[in-house]
């Protein structure tokens, strides 16, 4: 439910007789703003993310669009009596586009721009609530020898303490998979298992197949570690490895201070990096008995091509990333074979 | 927040909530709004940046501002503290390595003077998976019962994949937020 925009049927509200002037103008108006309405409907059709890339188009056109909405806003207030609430409505749906179009410009405008642009749209809001409140119809003010209705006092809700019996450390060290190993070849299948989130950490020099489906695989802290992975349901997380090979299937994919690594990926949305760098990205090609099963009941069979649709989060241009570069094909790993026997 | 402000919030019809929502990265945020928006949850991309979703709750519209929780990006939380009616903080309870993140990065986000007056809903989610922490877990590695005596909060187990918990978590958040701006029904 979005914020839809419910147009006024002009007839619904031609209850008041109005001065044929006026009621033109109103007409003029409500034209006026559907028109808007549409082109913004198709802008959004044509492009499903508007966002600019430098900070100057922006400001032009948040400027412009403040502008309109300005005089709009100023046209409701010279003649309060020819609108209708559902004017001020649409109105608000064109503050409410531009708070939008801030949201996705937000992350590459310099902070000072966003605040000052929220402060703008709370302007405008304050300025459309001014102009309501003078449009709703005044109540004649008495004095009441009623009393209000009494509310109960506001009490701050708090959940009773629970003991939990067992202690933290404990919980740490009861999840499934492998911790500080060195040299290793780690091989865990899952399959027929109601199995959780998986934890690689603290890994050195270790060959990691895990295969079957873990709703959720956790990275950390691995140096020079093979690890091929069946599907995960749900998102990986990694964090501080180098000179790795990864393949790996899953819902999301986070990278995290990684260095001069390679992944092989199949995933349904874009993997993302941050603080990393000398990294490279290759589509998934991992096979064991079973991987097709397994990549339909994760809703991963089919090849979407993300693997390729890296966003680096310290590197937001449009230019290429320097952090990470698609794997040469005569570089990558053709196909590769598992199985839970040790090699 | 002014008197003159909550005036006009009272004259206008539709009754409006700010809800801020952050937490660490991969905690599931985005999945929660458009799970409770019954939106597809299937592709849904590390947020870059926040989303806007605004949804019609029961006889109020929500505003909710979704935050990326990127590292990078937490900096600029603070951005979108501004009038903020209701602050939902999520938590992937299968994250047992970073919950002391979470707990200094919530509790350094309390700090916030602007965000005092906020009613603040902890979901702990990804209940569904198998080592999940529960709420009460949760509650006590954040160290919640020691929070400002002022503070209204509560704590919700949920799962955003199956939706378990949701509609709860929302239900007392609207309800607590409600029952402080528009006492004068």
């Amino acid at each position: 439910m979005e914020d839809q925009n419910n147009f006024p049927n002009p007839t619904s509200n031609s209850d008041q007789s109005l001065d044929p002037a006026v009621e033109k103008k109103r007409q003029a108006m409500i034209e006026r703003l559907s028109n808007r309405h549409q082109a913004r409907v198709q802008s959004k059709d044509s492009d499903s993310s508007p966002s600019f890339e430098s900070t100057e188009t922006f400001l032009a056109r948040f400027s412009e669009l403040k502008q309109s909405i300005t005089s709009e806003i100023d046209q409701i207030e010279q003649a309060l009596e020819s609108f209708t609430k559902g004017d001020l409505d649409n109105v608000s749906a064109l503050i409410n586009d531009l708070e939008k179009l801030l949201a996705e410009n937000s992350y590459h405008l310099p902070s000072y721009e966003v605040r000052a642009s929220l402060k703008i749209i709370s302007e405008l809001r304050e300025s459309l609530d001014n102009v309501s409140v003078k449009m709703v119809p005044k109540k004649k003010f008495s004095f009441r020898s009623k009393v209000a209705k009494q509310k109960q006092p506001v009490v701050a809700i708090v959940e009773e303490p629970k003991v939990v019996s067992s202690d933290k450390a404990c919980i740490m060290l009861d999840t499934p998979g492998f911790r500080n190993r060195e040299g290793e070849v780690l091989v865990e299948n899952l399959k027929g298992k109601n199995m959780g989130e998986f934890t690689l950490s603290n890994l050195g020099s270790c060959e990691v197949r895990l295969i079957g489906r873990p709703r959720a695989i956790f990275i950390h802290r691995l140096r020079n570690c093979k690890v091929y992975a069946g599907p995960a349901l749900g998102s990986v997380l990694i964090d501080d490895v180098e000179g790795c090979v990864f393949v790996l299937a899953s819902h999301q994919i986070r990278i995290h201070n990684a260095r001069r690594c390679d992944f092989y990926l199949r995933v349904r949305s874009h993997p993302i990096i941050e603080d990393s760098s000398e990294v490279r990205f290759a589509p998934y090609c991992l096979h064991y008995d079973g991987i097709e099963e397994d990549l339909t009941e994760s809703r991963l069979d089919e090849e979407t091509g993300s693997w390729e649709n890296v966003d680096d989060f310290k590197w937001l241009r449009a230019v290429q990333s320097p952090n990470w570069s698609v794997l040469p094909e005569n570089e990558r790993i053709s196909s590769l074979r598992v199985s839970t026997a040790d090699s | 927040m002014g008197l003159l402000s909550i005036i006009r919030k009272i004259k206008r019809k539709e009754k409006e909530m700010r809800i801020l929502m952050v937490g660490l990265d991969n905690s599931g945020k985005t999945t929660i709004v458009l799970k409770i928006n019954g939106e597809d949850t299937s592709v849904i991309s590390p947020t870059l940046g926040f989303n806007i979703k605004t949804i019609s709750y029961q006889k109020y519209t929500l505003n909710i501002w979704d935050v990326g929780g990127q590292k990078t990006i937490r900096a600029y939380w603070r951005n979108y503290f501004e009038q903020t009616d209701g602050l939902i903080w999520v938590v992937d309870s299968s994250d047992l390595r970073r919950l002391d993140d979470c707990k200094n990065e919530l509790h350094n986000l309390l700090k916030e003077e602007r965000l005092s007056g906020a009613s603040l809903l902890i979901f702990a989610n990804k209940q569904d998976i198998e080592g999940a922490l529960s709420p009460a877990e949760i509650t006590k590695v954040l160290n919640l019962e020691a929070l400002d005596k002022t503070r209204h909060w509560k704590i919700v187990g949920c799962s955003a994949y199956t939706g378990d918990g949701l509609l709860e978590g929302f239900d007392w958040l609207v309800q607590d937020i409600a029952s402080r701006i528009y006492v004068l029904d």
